[in-house]
């Protein structure tokens, strides 16, 4: 039965190999410790992983289809810092009632009455252009003391009745009370008259920046960017290997399928995390650039689009470990889970961009709404003007307001944003570990039939 | 050649893994698994340490369930199964000393060969050079050397067997796990493989492999074992086994341009009892006595001086192997 001589023989014996690291060898330097082996493993997967992610093609659409959102929105943006933003009149002082010539205010510097075209300033004042009575009383918005903080400059102040000029009561008549807490500026209060028809176009332009800028992170980065990338690229982690049935090459070596579990998210952030990093990068560079102001770059907001890249990063992150659990506790609807679970995180993301319903507390049942605080804290601790601009907005009403402080939220949950940010920061990746020990403790126990 | 079973003991307590040396590569203790209402593997025992063994079974005879929970890829849903004393399933310290080759046909199409091999190293803690060295080395001994930096995607069948293999053999494993290594394969990756099977058994590693062709088997090892609808039929030397077979009424087949004339020939054998033409040009003997008939067979022919093309033993396969240990049991 035994047959004729084989054509092939195996070419040489597997002894004299380069010997594998023989387990539990009794000598081993430094450099061959578990930590460094562990290194080796850890590099080994998660390098393989992205090399998978760069063969699939969903990889690359998810990717594109990211930049291509992220331009659009830019390009809005630029847009919207190309328009003249329409100058108003607070205080209406611009008008002439009676006709004379002369706006209401310099009739009021006058002395004079804006109800009789009769009783106007002398024939030798020539009288002003009405725009040179809008936005002439501004406020020193960009902390750089080229605006009359606090001052009455257009003079309607002193022009009420002495027992009206201080509205703030602090006995100071038209001027603005600061009122300070543990070394931050918490509000504003003025007297009637005084700062109270500031540059439009200025506060406009800097609100819709501002805006912008926390508007995009939270709900541009944290949501759209943030949720889509690992519901399409980590539900399938572990799953995708299972069923393509190459799971075995990975779980049947020396290593903890836990690890295993840790590593695959290891290489998912090693791809994700470069490219939000180039995407935010890229916004800041824009923002920046086109950004109001007189300096050819913002360099201030830098601080908010770090905070926005660690609010994006550290989501992204959670985010993959929950849909990766999915994916593994089961296979089959881990993708229908995940969509779920999108869809509350839509919701929660909603409510948390709303200071109202954000301090109804549910949506800190969502992962979103811990990126979002980050971005609030952020917000807090690197533009310190909040005041100044909470006193401007209130001079334009509830647009300025809205316009704003839609998404430039009180901190939350204590009032120093430092403890926020920090707690944010514990939440996320304590939910983030939660899942990753889900995941693995399913995996665990997954048979690999 | 089958270490007793008692010898490792039963009830261990789950230790830190470290190499045991005297434990069995394999031991199965009383491993039984179900699929639901269907049974994959009914109480086998088994320790195997040591050589080739050849793991035979028709489809769905519980082959690649054995192998499964051998590997730690499946719980036993009754007994215990130790890897050189460690259970697989929740310790994977043993796969240090593992090589397996899966039944799938499924691999990382997008990698050459050498990355294939190289990346799966490194999940043993070797560096990148150590990796790429051991997989050049290993791709070399199943007689790649030529395709390592082709792509997996377009190998071929029997290339794609070949690189699953140098895969377990990487970290340079003391048991390795072959799950019908030779399906699929042409005849000349065929006889490589199993080349390089006998070579891993000469070189004292212990290798199980499973098929359900009795001549495959044959060609690679004598050791082997049988399983039949999940329990373990018979084990040991497959040589004893195929003696016992030999005096049970067997066929031979010729294929002849006369077979009556040959026929007459045969009859006066002691060890013929009968003759039948199936066909015009086909002859079958009747014996009880394989290897007598067998050693007399090519005299018979030349004294008849008829033609012969071919010559078959129908019985020579596992159906009939089975057939006869199924009947020898009941």
């Amino acid at each position: 039965m035994m047959q004729t001589p084989p054509p092939t023989e195996p070419n040489q014996p597997l002894e004299s190999a380069p010997a594998a690291p023989a387990p539990g060898a009794p000598k081993r330097s430094l450099s061959e410790t578990v930590w460094t082996k562990l290194d080796r493993k850890a590099t080994a997967i998660a390098e393989f992983t992205m090399r998978q992610y760069r063969k699939k093609r969903s990889t690359w659409a998810v990717g594109i289809i990211g930049i291509l959102l992220v331009s659009l929105v830019l390009l809005f943006y630029i847009e919207a810092m190309a328009q003249d933003m329409p100058s108003i009149d607070q205080d209406g002082d611009s008008e002439d009632k009676d006709g004379d010539g002369y706006p209401a205010g310099q009739e009021a510097l006058y002395g004079t009455s804006d109800e009789n075209p009769w009783d106007h300033p002398p024939d030798s004042v020539v009288p002003d252009p009405p725009s040179k009575w809008i936005d002439e009383d501004d406020i020193d918005w960009d902390g750089s003391n080229t605006r009359s903080q606090g001052e009455d400059d257009d003079g309607d102040c002193w022009a009420l009745e002495p027992w009206e000029r201080d509205s703030n009561g602090d006995g100071i008549p038209c001027n603005v009370l600061y009122v300070w807490d543990n070394g931050t500026l918490v509000d504003i209060k003025r007297d009637n008259g005084v700062d109270e028809d500031p540059d439009d176009a200025v506060f406009l332009k800097e609100a819709v920046h501002r805006s912008f800028l926390l508007g995009f992170g939270k709900f541009g980065y944290l949501f759209v960017i943030g949720i889509f990338i690992p519901l399409f690229l980590a539900t399938g982690l572990i799953r995708d290997e299972h069923e393509a049935g190459t799971l075995h090459y990975l779980v049947g070596k020396p290593i903890a399928r836990a690890e295993v579990l840790m590593y695959r998210l290891l290489g998912f952030i090693g791809l994700v995390w470069p490219y939000l990093f180039v995407l935010i990068f890229g916004t800041a560079l824009v923002t920046g650039f086109f950004g109001p102001g007189e300096a050819i770059y913002r360099f201030s907001d830098l601080g908010i689009w770090f905070g926005v890249f660690i609010a994006a990063c550290l989501t992204v992150l959670a985010y993959a470990a929950i849909f990766a659990a999915f994916g593994i506790i089961t296979p089959k609807y881990g993708v229908l889970l995940a969509l779920l679970f999108a869809s509350w995180e839509f919701v929660m993301i909603f409510l948390s961009m709303f200071e109202t319903t954000r301090n109804l507390g549910i949506a800190s049942l969502s992962v979103s709404f811990w990126g979002a605080e980050i971005i609030n804290s952020t917000a807090w601790l690197v533009w310190d003007d909040h005041a100044l601009l909470a006193q401007q907005a209130e001079a334009f009403g509830w647009i300025g307001e809205a316009a704003l402080f839609s998404v430039w939220l009180s901190p939350f949950p204590t009032v120093y944003p430092l403890v926020n940010l920090a707690v944010s920061i514990v939440v996320l990746l304590v939910l983030t570990a939660l899942f990753v020990l889900i995941g693995q403790s399913s995996f665990k126990k997954r048979e690999i039939d | 050649m089958m270490p007793d079973i008692g010898q490792v003991g039963e009830g261990q307590k789950m230790q830190p893994w470290a190499p045991v040396p005297e434990a069995p590569a394999v031991m199965l203790d009383h491993v039984s698994k179900w699929y639901g209402q269907v049974i994959g593997l009914n109480d086998v025992s088994l320790a195997i340490s040591g050589g080739v063994t050849g793991v035979l079974g028709m489809n769905g005879a519980g082959k690649s369930t054995l192998l499964k929970i051998i590997v730690g890829r499946l719980r036993p849903s009754q007994g215990q199964i130790r890897l050189f004393g460690t259970d697989p399933f929740k310790n994977p310290a043993p796969y240090h000393r593992l090589g397996y080759v899966s039944e799938s046909e499924k691999l990382y199409d997008w990698m050459t060969g050498l990355d294939f091999v190289t990346t799966l190293a490194r999940l043993y803690g070797m560096t990148r050079d150590e990796a790429r060295a051991r997989a050049l080395h290993v791709l070399d001994f199943v007689g790649l050397s030529d395709v390592v930096h082709k792509e997996i995607g377009k190998y071929s069948k029997g290339m794609r067997q070949r690189v699953k293999i140098a895969h377990a053999l990487v970290n340079d494993p003391d048991l390795i796990i072959l799950d019908e290594p030779l399906a699929g394969c042409d005849p000349l990756a065929r006889t490589t493989i199993m080349n390089v099977v006998r070579e891993l058994g000469a070189m004292g590693k212990t290798v199980l492999v499973t098929s359900h062709i009795l001549s495959e088997i044959e060609r690679i090892t004598e050791q082997i074992v049988i399983l039949h609808n999940g329990r373990l039929l018979a084990l040991g030397n497959l040589h004893a086994i195929r003696e016992l077979l030999d005096h049970v009424p067997h066929r031979i087949l010729l294929r002849t341009s006369d077979p009556r004339e040959l026929g007459r020939a045969f009859l006066p054998h002691p060890d013929v009892y009968g003759v039948r033409f199936p066909n015009p040009d086909e002859l079958i003997i009747e014996t009880n006595n394989l290897a007598s008939v067998h050693k007399d067979l090519p005299r018979i022919i030349v004294d008849c001086g008829v033609s012969v093309t071919a010559i078959e033993n129908p019985d020579d396969n596992l159906e009939s192997l089975l057939g006869y240990l199924m009947e020898g049991r009941a």
